[in-house]
């Protein structure tokens, strides 16, 4: 035991204060991201198909694809930032590509209308989740 | 000799040692460091703001977090936090807030502070409990004496907010 260790313990406050958080950290799920890619690709179908001069239901198609685009990239931004780890790469070499074209997807999905963005984005995403899944196994 | 107990005593009445346990305050206070609290009330005004205080939750266990509300303001809470309409800017925080947590506005009354941790996503605060009366806080953090390195007072932040658009 080093002096260090000695003057820690010796210094020890007898009470905890916590800086807490009661949700249980360390839970991740990509089934968020994968449901709001559909929900991309199910709007911007709709606004493939439907009647433009509709414009209230443009507006609400382009509200919700606009918000689960950027769901999109803010859950797996939380996945590839807190959940994997520098070694994972070993396993899966391509994370890093796959999550910026997410990202640059997503953004073509809020700028855009085109559909094939959105099943790209999808597909994507679909392919992070099998990559998460793949690393979860090993932990 | 008198003298050692009676600062001792004193001492002891004024402040007490705790360990932070948990990560919702990094990155100012990290899991197992030291620090003084001071037990006073919270003072009135705008130089409570920024304090991480120590309050109770239904368990009795001593929790940290920061003051970002006063009495009577209002507050809507989200990806950012709007105090009274003015987006604040927090250099303290991190992490992403999730847009399902917004919590709407919040009208602090008389005597109430809203706590947040700084590690936004990983944090049970005010969000979760509501905003917490001053007789309910314990105590102020003041002092880090462990490790040595990140010793020192701790500082509160100067409160600003992003200029109107």
């Amino acid at each position: 035991m080093n002096i260090q260790t000695v003057v820690q313990r010796l210094l020890r406050p007898a009470e905890t204060a916590y800086a807490h958080c009661d949700i249980p950290c360390g839970i991740y799920d990509p089934g968020t991201a994968q449901l709001a890619a559909e929900s991309v690709e199910k709007m911007m179908t709709l606004m493939a198909d439907g009647d433009a001069s509709d414009i209230n239901s443009q507006a609400r198609y382009i509200a919700i694809k606009e918000l689960n685009a950027e769901a999109v990239k803010h859950e797996v931004r939380i996945i590839w930032g807190d959940f994997m780890k520098p070694p994972d790469l070993a396993t899966t070499p391509d994370l890093h590509d796959v999550v910026w074209e997410i990202m640059r997807l997503g953004s073509a999905c809020r700028q855009g209308t085109n559909v094939d963005d959105a099943k790209a984005l999808r597909a994507k995403v679909d392919e992070f989740a099998g990559i998460f899944a793949k690393v979860k196994a090993t932990r | 000799m008198l003298l050692a107990l009676v600062v001792v005593r004193w001492f002891r009445r004024a402040f007490v040692a705790v360990e932070v346990a948990g990560e919702s305050m990094t990155p100012a206070l990290l899991p197992g460091e030291y620090l003084l609290l001071r037990r006073a009330r919270l003072p009135e005004g705008e130089t409570v703001f920024g304090r991480i205080v120590a309050t109770r939750d239904r368990s009795g266990r001593l929790l940290l977090k920061r003051v970002i509300g006063l009495p009577g303001e209002s507050l809507r809470v989200g990806a950012e936090v709007q105090v009274n309409g003015r987006v604040l800017i927090e250099p303290y925080a991190n992490g992403e807030s999730a847009v399902a947590r917004y919590r709407g506005v919040q009208r602090l009354g008389a005597g109430e502070h809203f706590l947040l941790g700084d590690h936004r996503d990983a944090s049970t605060d005010s969000r979760d409990f509501g905003a917490v009366h001053h007789s309910r806080i314990e105590g102020v953090a003041v002092y880090r004496y462990w490790p040595l390195g990140r010793g020192g007072r701790l500082r509160r932040p100067r409160r600003r907010f992003a200029a109107a658009e």
